[in-house]
């Protein structure tokens, strides 16, 4: 008999990642598929050909994004929305504050430009409170990501915005200077403002699970 | 056999689910497999459809879904029905032949 837990494992790695129950489940649902195959009288290699083409190619596509689209659309107000939008709302009153307050965050240098360490730094409170806020309603762990990562993605959606307005506002006026000087912001700005948030909100997500997991285990 | 339109296929799945789920817990394989035989295979659930839908049907308290160990030490995600999936059921099979009378008077067909 084949390993059914593997294979899926193997072959529908983000589904395993975001939602091992459910991987566990399909894996399951193969393994009984695979032994009413032998029952019928088919061959091992038959029956595992005929098997593994539930989650190879389209069908592995197709499964992967219904997946999403249910995990990720079905109480997208409570369980992502809301729980992201506390958490952008936290994070942007932090920045804020430490620039009322004349506290100069910007200590590293990346591209050229100077951006927020200590804002970075204390993102992953937020991740992770996001991600907790989202547990509290869905629990389901790309729910949670999602969450965390709606800040991000909020800045990423502006910060885009606003480059398409002021590149083509710059074509207009056909200033060199104010295209050159778009360009250099946009080395700096996408890297600091939504990579460097998402990648720390995202460690937020991995404390916040590694917390709960152990406090499930004590 | 002529196959049934996606959508009306989609539509009916719930139903058919839950009626079968009225009359015991069954785990996602057995699902799919007694609604294909019962339906002489005009009903046929993929793992990419079923699963979803089971999951939808459990978020929204209409199934209640637990892990069982088998006698033979495999584990199955069992789905058992609710009260209020239970209650489910009628306003559905209303709906449903609401739909096929309607038509029924505009195409002429009849029940076979």
């Amino acid at each position: 008999m084949p390993n059914w837990m593997q294979i899926v494992r193997k072959k529908l790695r983000v589904l395993w990642i975001c939602s091992p129950g459910f991987a566990e489940e399909l894996a399951a649902h193969l393994e009984d598929r695979y032994e009413a195959l032998r029952c019928e009288g088919l061959s091992a290699d038959v029956a595992f050909q005929r098997t593994i083409g539930q989650i190879e190619g389209r069908c592995r596509v197709w499964l992967v994004i219904r997946f999403l689209q249910e995990e990720l659309m079905s109480g997208y107000i409570t369980k992502i929305a809301l729980p992201g939008l506390l958490t952008s709302a936290a994070a942007f009153v932090f920045y804020c504050a430490l620039a009322l307050v004349h506290i100069q965050p910007r200590v590293i240098w990346l591209l050229g430009g100077q951006l927020s360490l200590w804002w970075w730094c204390l993102l992953p409170i937020y991740g992770a409170l996001g991600a907790l806020l989202s547990q509290r309603k869905g629990r389901s762990r790309l729910q949670r990501m999602a969450a965390a990562l709606l800040p991000s993605t909020i800045l990423g959606t502006s910060v885009l915005m606003i480059f398409v307005v002021g590149f083509t506002m710059s074509g207009f006026v056909n200033h060199y200077q104010l295209v050159f000087a778009r360009l250099e912001s946009l080395g700096i700005v996408p890297p600091g403002f939504v990579l460097m948030p998402a990648a720390f909100s995202v460690l937020g997500v991995g404390i916040a699970e590694i917390s709960t997991k152990k406090s499930r285990l004590a | 056999m002529a196959s049934v339109n996606a959508q009306i296929k989609r539509g009916s799945a719930e139903l058919a689910v839950l009626t079968l789920l009225a009359e015991h817990p069954l785990h996602g394989y057995e699902i799919a497999k007694q609604i294909e035989e019962q339906t002489g295979g005009v009903l046929r659930f993929d793992m990419a459809s079923l699963y979803p839908m089971l999951h939808r049907l459990e978020r929204k308290s209409w199934v209640n879904a637990q892990w069982q160990t088998l006698p033979n030490g495999r584990r199955r995600r069992c789905y058992r029905l609710t009260a209020s999936g239970r209650k489910q059921i009628a306003p559905l099979r209303a709906e449903w032949r609401a739909f096929f009378q309607a038509l029924q008077n505009v195409t002429g067909f009849q029940n076979a």
